[in-house]
């Protein structure tokens, strides 16, 4: 069974997200904010992470950055998930090395179709 | 009384003549022996008249040296000469009187040379006097002058003062001023030092006097003496002496410094000696003239601080947007997601009434974020954070998504949507998703207008700028030229009236117009349309006509129309190297920095006459916030009207990122630069 890492501190999302990825059959292991997210992404190699970008702690964007730049992770894909929100504005355009980027609010369908695009 | 010195030895008929004169009322006295103590006497005495005998020895030197003489200028010289007597110092004199001297003659002769110094002395007065007015009004031409070419108010004081000190020379000037900040100021400009007493006693006495200018009514200005700025000018060369209280005594002049209901200040002159007629009035001109400058620059003052305060308000007011679309989206993605499971009936089966509902609130999260969409956007165009990803594309792609994306929304409504595309359309220089989303609100727009059973049809095919009916476009940015993918949008709807079409395009029409509020959208999707346009160098036509149908066209330059410009407003800088890139960077969010622009662009024409042989590839990269597109009507418009620029188009691109600094080398590449 894949491994999917869901990091975000918006608890009801990271609910709802994850309920519907086990329908689909995948693992799902949840972080509330970026310094979990990084703890758990690094002690229980997933297979695929989605990332919030705003959050407290580590922002995503950060995390991303440092899976990135680590031989022993640069390989797990990553699925940001942003609010396009004005913080976020600030830090586009930095090379964070993220696989795929995701709207809020988006759609499940998208998100499959992403997190299927990455584990075939 | 007039006096005379009479020249001569006491002979008798000199006695005789100094008798004639004294009866007359004139004064007269004889004349030391030497021609030194005769000039001495000459100096002391002042005589208006010198009567010198031509007996008398060494007559010819005095004379000489009487006329040579400056400082009695005007003092008549008669020689008395005996008849057919010849003297070839004659000329020297202004006059002569043959003897044996006739009474009558002498008398007549004496009075009328009395009468001529007296004229030719008026009219030395008034010769200075004509010079002095001369140059005060040569001051106060130029002041005025000098006044026009500044806004700023201390200068303007500063000019004041100086051509007061020049036409007038006063001694010591005070002057009080006020400013609607707050900032009040005492300016004391003084031949010499003025003593601490001195200072505190003008200070009093200025504020004293504008207190009376306003008795018994409000004063413009409240006057606090506590903490005032003195500005105190004192000339260099009179420094060793100092004013004391003394100086009140002197002569002063007065007046406050307004124009209309507009009050700046007050000031007052003192000088030693007194002030005429002419001196008030030069003062009064200059003190005017300094009113009608002060009121300019108070006026460019506000304007300038409202401007602060408006920018500001705008900046404000996108952040405020863009926080709360945020704080929106992060509560809907949940329930969007919540929806979806309830939908989805992994969390227990649901009826069709419920799934009904559910889809229901499910449209109209999507519809609710499709409008924090627009207003993030709306607010990104705005503060030149919305991010381009130009490339060169084609459009089939988008248009057939869009028609297709469309299909369902318009069978609800029995509407069909049809869609017809030129064979092998060409490709343009443009962010796909961009153009997806101009058209993506047309059509929108167009079912939302359109009734039952209409019909709305998407075109899309090359024309010429000349093909193009100029008048029909709305406020384009730049002038069209080359050619251009035209994409059309025509429905059958309810069609707007003429003269709200340029309104259309403005933010949140919707909210304002009340006769159309029972259509949803907040309005915000031609507002953006436009700014997307404006970006990729297109333009928007409108036609349309009440009760049938409107038809909405955009143009999109072609990509082939080579000749790009870059500027880059956010990365670098200056034009660096031989690439024929123009980079200029954005000091602030609200204004470039004109000259190093300007400047710029000369280099970049100058550098565009040597691209011309071989491409000439220009591209520009700017910000496409609002300063960038004033920017972009203001200077770039300007400079690229000139014949140099004829053969280059432009096209816009922003580069945030390294990333897009690749794709601009690639571009740049490419097209071989």
């Amino acid at each position: 069974m894949k491994k999917i890492l869901i990091v975000d501190d918006e608890k009801d999302i990271v609910e709802t997200l994850a309920f519907m990825l086990k329908t689909k059959g995948f693992e799902c292991i949840c972080a509330y904010d970026g310094e979990e997210g990084l703890k758990l992404a690094k002690e229980c190699s997933p297979d695929l992470i989605i990332l919030d970008v705003m959050m407290p702690k580590i922002n995503g964007y950060k995390i991303c950055r440092l899976l990135k730049y680590d031989n022993k992770y640069k390989n797990i894909p990553i699925i940001m998930v942003t609010a396009r929100s004005q913080e976020e504005d600030k830090v586009i355009g930095e090379e964070t090395g993220a696989d795929e980027y995701i709207t809020k609010p988006f759609e499940f369908g998208d998100i499959i179709e992403a997190i299927n695009r990455y584990l075939k | 009384m007039a006096k005379v010195l009479i020249i001569s030895e006491l002979t008798d008929s000199c006695r005789k003549i100094i008798e004639e004169i004294k009866k007359n009322g004139i004064e007269s006295i004889l004349s030391e022996k030497t021609p030194e103590n005769i000039l001495l006497q000459i100096e002391q005495y002042m005589p208006d008249i010198v009567l010198i005998d031509t007996d008398f020895e060494n007559c010819e030197i005095i004379t000489k040296q009487i006329k040579s003489k400056t400082i009695q200028q005007n003092t008549q010289i008669l020689l008395l000469l005996e008849k057919d007597k010849n003297i070839d110092f004659l000329n020297f004199a202004d006059g002569y009187i043959s003897t044996p001297v006739c009474k009558n003659i002498l008398i007549h002769t004496i009075n009328s040379h009395i009468k001529i110094k007296k004229s030719l002395e008026q009219l030395g007065e008034n010769n200075r006097e004509l010079a002095r007015s001369l140059y005060q009004l040569n001051v106060l031409y130029n002041t005025s002058s000098q006044f026009a070419g500044t806004l700023d108010k201390d200068k303007l004081y500063s000019i004041m003062l100086e051509a007061l000190e020049k036409t007038l020379s006063f001694d010591i000037s005070c002057a009080l001023v006020f400013s609607p900040a707050g900032d009040n100021k005492i300016f004391i400009h003084s031949l010499c030092e003025p003593t601490e007493s001195l200072r505190e006693a003008l200070s009093l006495r200025v504020t004293l006097e504008y207190k009376n200018l306003f008795e018994n009514q409000p004063l413009p200005y409240k006057t606090n003496l506590e903490g005032i700025e003195i500005i105190q000018k004192v000339k260099p060369s009179h420094i060793q002496n100092i004013f004391d209280l003394r100086a009140l005594n002197y002569d002063s002049l007065f007046a406050p410094i307004k124009v209309g209901d507009h009050f700046f200040g007050v000031i007052e002159l003192f000088r030693n000696t007194p002030f005429t007629k002419e001196d008030v009035t030069c003062f009064q001109s200059i003190v005017h003239q300094v009113a009608l400058p002060l009121r300019s620059a108070t006026l460019y003052e506000e304007i300038k601080n409202t401007n602060i305060k408006l920018e500001k308000l705008e900046r404000l007011k996108s952040d405020f947007v863009s926080i709360v679309s945020h704080e929106l989206r992060t509560p809907l993605t949940p329930i969007n997601n919540s929806l979806e499971i309830v939908l989805s009936g992994q969390a227990g089966e649901i009826s069709d009434d419920a799934k009904n509902f559910i889809n229901m609130a499910k449209r109209n999260v999507t519809r609710l974020s499709g409008i924090i969409e627009d207003l993030l956007d709306l607010s990104r165009v705005q503060t030149g954070k919305l991010d381009y990803k130009y490339k060169i594309t084609k459009l089939t792609p988008s248009l057939e998504l869009i028609q297709k994306t469309f299909e369902q929304v318009a069978a609800e409504k029995n509407i069909n949507v049809s869609l017809e595309i030129e064979d092998n359309l060409p490709e343009v220089y443009a962010d796909s998703h961009r153009i997806e989303q101009i058209i993506s609100n047309l059509v929108t727009n167009a079912l939302k207008f359109t009734p039952k059973g209409g019909s709305v049809k998407i075109s899309a095919k090359v024309e010429d700028e000349s093909e193009i009916d100029k008048s029909l476009l709305v406020m384009p940015i730049c002038k069209l030229s080359g050619k251009y993918i035209k994409i059309s949008v025509k429905d059958t709807g309810i069609g707007i009236k003429k003269e709200n079409i340029p309104k259309i395009f403005e933010k949140f029409l919707q909210i304002e117009n009340s006769l159309t509020r029972n259509i949803g959208g907040v309005g915000l999707g031609l507002s953006i349309t436009k700014q997307l346009l404006d970006a990729h160098l297109g333009a928007i036509a409108v036609i349309s006509e009440e009760n049938k149908g409107s038809d909405f066209s955009f143009y999109i330059p072609l990509a082939d129309e080579k000749k790009m410009f870059i500027m880059d407003t956010n990365q670098t800088f200056g034009t660096g190297d031989d690439s024929g890139i123009l980079h200029i960077k954005e000091k602030t969010n609200c204004g470039f920095i004109d000259e190093v622009l300007k400047e710029n662009l000369i280099k970049l024409s100058k550098k565009s006459k040597e691209f011309k042989k071989d491409g000439d590839y220009f591209v520009l990269l700017p910000d496409t916030s609002i300063s960038a597109l004033d920017f972009m009507e203001k200077t770039i418009l300007d400079e690229f009207k000139k014949p140099v620029w004829q053969n280059c188009d432009i096209v816009l691109k922003k580069a945030h990122s390294k990333k897009d600094g690749k794709e601009l080398k690639k571009i740049l590449e490419k097209i071989n630069i």
